[in-house]
């Protein structure tokens, strides 16, 4: 299958996940509500430490918006684009419905990783981008047309490693059965991605910045639209994103490898 | 059977079928280790170069997240609205409307029987923790924090498990919960007090929350046990407290009345 039959059937599966919402209307509002609620709860944790202090590790207030909103940003995408797929392949590999994907034309991981889209995810990004928009003037920062490309670009590394920890997690699922659950922690790791990079020491600091992709996923974007490019951080940016992505496919791959499926 | 005695047994199925459970809630606790990481990390830093935050030394803040996080393990709900949601669904609750057993009191009689296994276990990785821990723990002083603290702790159970109760209980109006049972978590843990101690909230919406349910869930049993609320504002607060332990009762009982009215029992 070439990369265009791969889009065909992705738009065929946006359209389906378009009209399905339509059709389910009070429910797009309330999870677009829920999404909403939960950044708010991030959005406040912020207002409510910066009125009783001036700094967390460095960062102003809106520089720690723009970090939290960079954060908030990438997950959106997540929860958009790739969420449910993989909350469902941990169920469907426990039930044995993850023939269904096997059984298809193409590449498992990208049929299972693409299947549908969460629209009140996608219009949360929205929300998220407003904050960084917001942080970004109140920094009164007017940031280049490339820096906003490589801003962007940051953003899809972040996306993509996201992706990876995700994946590795609900692969997991392959060896641990029953495991219910194990997709939580992917949140709870990627909750250090909103905190700054400085405040970080000791063994803290060797785990969730050097060996954890959890914190190089936001601060190397919101470093960049803050102070500048810097093409050391960016690189190490990237190095990150090619080593987890790899790692993750080679983790789903052998996964696969014990999937027994559960027919008769 | 007398009373006492059904409920007993159902508080010992409950008991049984937790502890099957009980590597599901040992990795949660062992989850909630790393949210702790992440609040040392983040209140340590927002402390630097200040000694005290809204009257409060770092230890003191810790302490408050510790203190709630053990509360979230003994007395919060975890998935009591989806189990009485599926049991609504399934037609479950059909043979206990044959039976002479109140559902509520047979709920909470497990409820009791999963929180006893799920903040025995959250207690493994804290124990685990404490040579760190024991160095940021501020407990103060005063039995009265005791004699007040575990009645309000017992009641914010009540309160905690009742609200579950209610959202299940929705489901002989709705066919899907969920959003509503995240989109009030997403409530509770700002107004609860699980992101941050209420009273470093502006002095009018901090006055607003303490006449909300939410306070007297997680907040409030805490904040007397960790030394954020002095003798008469514990005493007004379970006061509080106690009315909502009851109109939230009253609420429950409604919506199953008329819930059952609603209730269609099919097959044998």
């Amino acid at each position: 299958m070439s990369i265009f039959d791969y889009l065909r059937i992705w738009l065929a599966g946006a359209r389906y996940s378009i009209v399905r919402t339509l059709m389910f209307r009070f429910d797009f509002i309330m999870w677009a509500l829920v999404e909403f609620f939960w950044m708010a709860v991030n959005v406040l944790l912020v207002a409510v430490i910066y009125e009783h202090t001036e700094s967390i590790a460095g960062w102003t207030r809106y520089e720690m918006l723009l970090l939290v909103g960079s954060s908030m940003l990438v997950q959106r995408f997540i929860m958009g684009f790739v969420w449910s797929n993989l909350f469902e392949m941990a169920r469907n590999i426990r039930s044995g419905h993850f023939d269904f994907f096997l059984a298809q034309p193409g590449n498992p991981l990208v049929m299972v990783s693409t299947r549908k889209l969460d629209l009140d995810g996608l219009a949360n990004a929205v929300v998220a981008a407003a904050v960084v928009l917001y942080a970004v003037r109140q920094l009164g920062l007017s940031p280049s047309i490339v820096e906003l490309a490589l801003y962007a670009f940051m953003l899809l590394c972040g996306f993509l490693i996201n992706y990876a920890i995700l994946l590795i997690t609900v692969s997991l699922t392959f060896w641990l059965g029953a495991a219910q659950g194990i997709e939580g922690s992917y949140f709870t790791l990627m909750e250090f991605s909103r905190l700054p990079q400085q405040a970080f020491k000791g063994v803290g600091r060797l785990l969730f910045v050097w060996i954890l992709p959890a914190v190089v996923v936001s601060n190397v974007p919101a470093n960049t639209l803050i102070h500048g490019f810097d093409p050391l951080a960016a690189l190490w940016l990237l190095a990150v994103t090619f080593a987890w992505l790899g790692l993750a496919i080679w983790v789903f791959n052998r996964g696969l490898r014990r999937y027994a499926s559960a027919s008769s | 059977m007398s009373v006492f005695a059904k409920y007993r047994h159902a508080f010992l199925i409950g008991l049984q079928s937790n502890i099957v459970y009980r590597w599901s809630f040992a990795v949660r606790a062992l989850f909630s280790l790393f949210h702790l990481a992440f609040v040392f990390i983040l209140w340590g830093a927002a402390y630097q170069g200040q000694t005290t935050i809204g009257g409060f030394d770092l230890n003191q803040t810790l302490t408050y997240f510790i203190a709630i996080l053990l509360m979230q393990f003994f007395i919060g709900a975890f998935n009591e609205d989806y189990q009485i949601s599926e049991e609504i669904r399934n037609g479950l609750i059909n043979q206990f409307l044959l039976k002479p057993i109140n559902y509520y009191l047979y709920r909470l009689s497990i409820f009791g029987a999963a929180r006893l296994v799920s903040g025995a276990l959250a207690l493994l990785p804290i124990l685990v923790a404490l040579p760190f821990l024991k160095d940021h723990l501020v407990l103060p002083e005063g039995g009265w924090r005791i004699a007040l603290g575990l009645p309000a702790m017992a009641m914010a159970a009540l309160i905690q498990f009742t609200i579950a109760y209610i959202f299940g209980l929705l489901t002989f109006w709705f066919l899907e919960i969920q959003s509503f049972i995240i989109l009030s978590l997403a409530v509770e843990t700002i107004l609860g007090g699980q992101m941050f101690p209420l009273d470093l909230l502006p002095a009018w919406i901090f006055r607003i929350s303490q006449w909300l349910p939410y306070y007297y869930q997680m907040y409030f049993p805490t904040a007397i046990f960790t030394g954020r609320l002095d003798y008469a504002q514990a005493l007004s607060g379970l006061a509080i407290q106690a009315f909502w332990v009851v109109a939230l009762l009253g609420l429950a009982q409604l919506l199953w009345t008329r819930g059952l009215h609603r209730h269609t029992a099919v097959g044998g």
